[in-house]
């Protein structure tokens, strides 16, 4: 069987600074892939470009064994592919439930009219803020911009998490949560795992990564500088190979 | 936005934008009431009211719209005036009305989405497009008519519709116009995706852009539509006077700005109401009429609004800061 995703050569320049230098990377299917590396390393870039949000100046993808460069974020979404941004990407001025559907809003027909279906929204918004465990928020429509950080990054994965996807990204998700609300994001990796969902996760905290990851990725300045099966390492060994910028001798 | 179990009253009402324009409306009609009780509370006070409000709600409800999804268009002005003086032109030629009203309220909508193309296109503001746009329409008209008004050559039947009396005492269609166009613009900005688009690409456009919303196209739609709606109100200014000055709408642009804020829309975008605005707009007409009834010279008017935009953006910006999006 095919791998749900494989990139090939990829290569994204900003300007003069060359973010991704020829990097080859690949999901499996109901796989959990740790990506790690330091400040720098173009972990963002890369999952960006699998989300739509940049596009490679050089390389090949394949999705699901098909050549597909997504062209937008539209397109990486209706193919599957959910992302928990680093930044979250949540609209402060917006309220809970209008940001979790933005862009695929609910609607109810009436004639020729799209009408957002409000209650649908507020119902299953309700739900996803159960199911993250934000007990503290009394109605989705309150805004985003009153939430803490925790809570942003909590309401951004629970959207990510509600819209059914073959491949989860999530980018730093538990950089802002308590110890608590962490454990809640790593078991539920490894539950969307059971039902066959690919992930990809980025984190600074190497113990998280390993704890849930089949496969860990290191990059540097823009480099693939290892690619192993958690089996064959030890979080001791990732966190040396980081900190060199090298691949382990064996 | 449905309030919460248990949360405060006045923190539910502060979280609506036209909670300010809506206090403000009544507290200044009231004052004229006390002023001039005699004339004030009357119906034909109010007609004329709305038949200023008309004109300038029209033109104000696009803009704000526009605003909303985090845009200028400064141009308005002189679309009010171009989309009427080429119907009128074009009347003298022997074009029916109505053909001549289509062709060149598709020109108003083409203006706006060559606005908005080549602000989005080239990354620069819109207020400086909207404004190169705004002189060039201008010019072109003063240059055109040599600066002389135009006229209606003869009566049409789509001029009652546009801005008829409907009664004696001054009620005319334009306050239909303007109802009309505020439910259905705060219709799909409340109820629909394309609502929600437009909150989300003023809000953040690199976000709306990262959840799959197409910003480019929202903006530059918006962009169309706030022209449209400035050229369908000038036809309506246009029905009422039967005449048309190159120098008609000039300013009008700042009028419709304020009224948008007035009625709670954020200048830097993501946040506003069409009802708001269709109050701002009504507020600014019902202090042109109160202070002309209260027998203060023309030029308060303008002195006033000035103090009324600003404390009401103070009010508004506090509102915002303390009560929507704290932090
Ligand atoms: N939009 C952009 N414009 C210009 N340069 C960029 C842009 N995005 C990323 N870069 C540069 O590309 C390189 C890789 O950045 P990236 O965000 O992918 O790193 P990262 O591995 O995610 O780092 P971190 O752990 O700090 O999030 C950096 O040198 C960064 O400055
Ligand atoms: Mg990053």
């Amino acid at each position: 069987m095919t791998h749900l995703l494989e990139m090939r050569g990829i290569v994204k320049r900003f300007g003069r600074v060359e973010a991704l230098k020829g990097v080859d990377f690949h999901v499996g299917r109901a796989e959990v892939v740790g990506l790690v590396g330091d400040n720098g390393a173009g972990k963002s870039t890369l999952v960006k470009i699998i989300a739509g949000v940049y596009q490679p100046d050089a390389g090949e993808i394949y999705w699901e064994g098909q050549p597909r460069v997504f062209r937008d974020p539209h397109e990486a979404r209706q193919a599957g592919v959910e992302i928990v941004y680093q930044h979250l990407a949540l609209i402060d001025l917006m309220s809970i439930e209008r940001n979790i559907f933005l862009g695929r809003e609910p609607v109810r027909r009436v004639g020729p009219l799209s009408i957002l279906d409000k209650r649908r929204m507020s119902e299953e918004a309700w739900r996803v803020l159960q199911d993250i465990g934000l007990r503290r928020i009394r109605s989705p429509a309150e805004r985003v911009a009153k939430l803490s950080g925790g809570e942003r990054q909590s309401v951004a994965i629970g959207r990510a998490m509600h819209f059914k996807a073959k491949l989860l990204i999530l980018d730093e998700p538990t950089a802002a949560l308590s110890v608590r609300e962490t454990r809640r994001v790593l078991d539920h990796v490894l539950d969307v795992k059971k039902q066959g969902v690919s992930v990809i996760i980025i984190s600074h905290n190497i113990y998280h990564v390993y704890e849930v990851s089949d496969r860990i990725v290191v990059l540097d300045h823009g480099r693939k500088i290892a690619d192993v099966p958690k089996e064959k390492v030890t979080p001791e060994e990732v966190i040396k190979v980081i900190r060199r910028g090298a691949p382990l001798e064996s | 936005m449905g309030r919460a179990p248990g949360q405060p009253l006045l923190a539910a009402l502060l979280q609506h934008p036209e909670l300010g324009v809506t206090v403000s409306f009544f507290s200044i009609a009231l004052v004229f009431v006390a002023l001039v009780p005699d004339k004030f509370p009357t119906l034909p006070t109010l007609y004329s009211i709305l038949t200023l409000a008309g004109e300038l709600g029209v033109v104000s409800v696009g803009v704000a719209f526009l605003m909303i999804s985090g845009e200028f268009n400064l141009a308005v002005g002189s679309i009010y005036a171009l989309v009427p003086m080429g119907v009128a032109y074009m009347m003298m030629a022997g074009v029916d009305m109505l053909l001549a009203s289509l062709v060149m309220l598709a020109l108003a909508f083409a203006i706006g989405v060559a606005m908005g193309y080549i602000t989005l296109k080239a990354g620069i503001p819109s207020f400086i497009t909207s404004l190169g746009f705004m002189m060039f329409i201008r010019g072109i008209l003063l240059a055109v008519t040599g600066g002389f008004p135009v006229r209606m050559p003869h009566d049409h039947w789509l001029a009652f519709w546009l801005n008829g009396p409907l009664n004696e005492e001054g009620l005319r269609t334009s306050a239909l116009w303007l109802l009309l166009l505020t439910l259905i613009f705060a219709f799909i900005l409340d109820w629909t995706p394309y609502g929600n688009w437009t909150y989300a690409v003023g809000g953040s456009a690199s976000t709306a852009r990262e959840l799959g919303v197409s910003v480019p196209k929202v903006k530059v739609l918006n962009f169309g539509v706030s022209s449209l709606l400035a050229g369908l109100a000038g036809l309506i200014a246009f029905s009422r006077f039967r005449v048309v000055d190159p120098t008609l709408g000039i300013g009008l642009e700042l009028e419709a700005i304020t009224s948008a804020v007035l009625g709670g829309c954020l200048l830097s975008g993501g946040y506003g109401s069409i009802a708001g605005t269709f109050l701002g707009a009504l507020l600014v007409a019902m202090t042109r009429v109160g202070l002309v009834l209260a027998k203060a010279p023309a030029y308060w008017y303008q002195a006033f609004i000035g103090v009324l935009l600003i404390i009401a953006t103070v009010i508004n910006h506090f509102v915002v800061k303390k009560f929507v999006a704290p932090g």
